[in-house]
């Protein structure tokens, strides 16, 4: 007997997502999409997978749903593109029922038993320096992913600043948004330091953590708080600082230790605590980057589009946020 | 522990999404859009690999292979995404129009 809950939540997953791909309009599609993102979270609750539900409030809600609505604000309203023919909906139409079917017969061949993998990843939590069978996956065991990763982030992040034009101004805002920012910003650290902790026995860890500190990061940096630079020298420096000591790690263990990023189970826990800490600002910086380069470009002709200096000075009060 | 009926409605569910973010993405010609269609698919393989995670006995705890997998996808599309907005919005930014005229015969 399933509960009519899961039933609603799986139509109305499906109708959102129909909505995000079909709406002809940008806002329309960004907002199903947002809808379809904070369905998506509710659904991994279900699904008994919270970390994955935090995670997705908080990057896929979040960060991906500022990134859009911010994209919205285009500067110039999308040209009308030609619809693609009739001829090519049609073959994408049947293409995608072909894949449809071809899916459904594949995965419905998995076996239903538990894969092997997962007994071994409980087996060795004990010597593994964390509690949480996930977080475990990610910075013990399966390490070279989570490496890889936050590869990608410093990439993505680089390759966002390099296209944005100039930076984005630290410009002090009304005092309205800076004394919510003032409130805000010291719940959101400590909730995302208690994320990092609480990641090593219970859900939670370095991505979330870090998803949280880039948000308040972009909060400081739009409420005008000098400090908060993500694409100063310093930003960029913090988003790679999660690659470079995670490179630090591995060729620390390759040399001296059991071989790449082979954790020692006597200190493991602080290692894996120790990266995490490091990962999480990173994520942090990196993501922040990539807003505001996104949103950069729109300052472009504003007062201060002079790129490169923008951000060394602090435009005089009074000017156009 | 998950009820009965919920894998099965979720793995239809997940392949639905996937094929329908993955055809979108092929089909739209609005960037912004096709990147949208890309994150509604990447939640289908997202939905796919929890859904393969809880399967089994019904008791038993679920398998944290798949859910870190996942966990390292939604930093990546959310890394991707930003990235790919970037690069949109250098397509449409009328500063650039002559480049793109050049390229165009």
């Amino acid at each position: 007997m399933m509960p009519l809950l899961d039933l609603i939540l799986a139509g109305t997953v499906l109708v959102t997502a129909v909505l995000a791909v079909l709406a002809p309009r940008r806002d329309a599609a960004a907002s199903a999409f947002l809808i379809f993102g904070v369905l998506l979270a509710l659904l991994w609750a279900r699904l008994e997978a919270p970390d994955i539900a935090l995670a997705e409030a908080a990057l896929g809600g979040g960060v991906a749903g500022a990134l859009l609505v911010d994209a919205l604000h285009s500067r110039r309203p999308p040209q009308p593109q030609a619809a693609s023919s009739w001829a090519a909906r049609i073959t994408g139409a049947a293409a995608g029922a072909a894949l449809l079917a071809a899916l459904l017969i594949g995965v419905r061949a998995v076996p239903q038993a538990r894969a092997p993998l997962a007994e071994e990843a409980y087996a060795r939590i004990p010597v593994s320096g964390v509690e949480h069978p996930v977080t475990a996956v990610l910075l013990n065991y399966r390490s070279y992913d989570t490496l890889l990763e936050i590869a990608v982030l410093a990439v993505a992040a680089l390759g966002a600043a390099a296209l944005a034009q100039g930076h984005r101004p630290v410009v002090r805002s009304r005092p309205a948004v800076r004394g919510l920012a003032l409130v805000l910003l010291p719940v959101l650290l400590l909730l995302a330091a208690w994320l990092l902790v609480a990641g090593t026995s219970q859900p939670g860890g370095a991505f979330q953590a870090g998803a949280l500190l880039g948000a308040a990061l972009v909060i400081a940096h739009l409420a005008g708080i000098g400090l908060a630079r993500p694409q100063g020298l310093a930003g960029l420096a913090w988003t790679l600082a999660g690659l470079l000591s995670f490179l630090a790690l591995a060729a620390g263990t390759a040399v001296f230790g059991a071989g790449w990023l082979v954790l020692d189970p006597a200190w493991a826990p602080g290692a894996i605590l120790a990266i995490e800490a490091i990962l999480a600002v990173s994520i942090g910086a990196g993501l922040a980057l990539i807003f505001l380069s996104n949103s950069a470009s729109l300052q472009q002709n504003g007062p201060a589009g002079e790129p490169g200096r923008a951000a060394e000075a602090e435009p005089p009060a009074g000017a156009p946020s | 522990m998950t009820v009965s009926g919920l894998p099965e409605l979720m793995t239809v569910l997940a392949c639905a999404v996937l094929v329908i973010g993955l055809s979108a993405h092929l089909l739209v010609a609005d960037l912004f859009r096709r990147i949208i269609s890309l994150n509604v698919a990447s939640g289908g393989v997202m939905m796919l690999l929890l859904v393969l995670a809880v399967r089994g006995p019904g008791d038993q705890d679920p398998d944290p292979v798949p859910q870190a997998l996942v966990l390292t996808g939604i930093v990546i599309m959310a890394a991707v995404t930003g990235l790919a907005l970037a690069l949109a919005r250098r397509v449409e930014d009328p500063a650039d129009e002559d480049d793109r005229d050049e390229e165009t015969p």
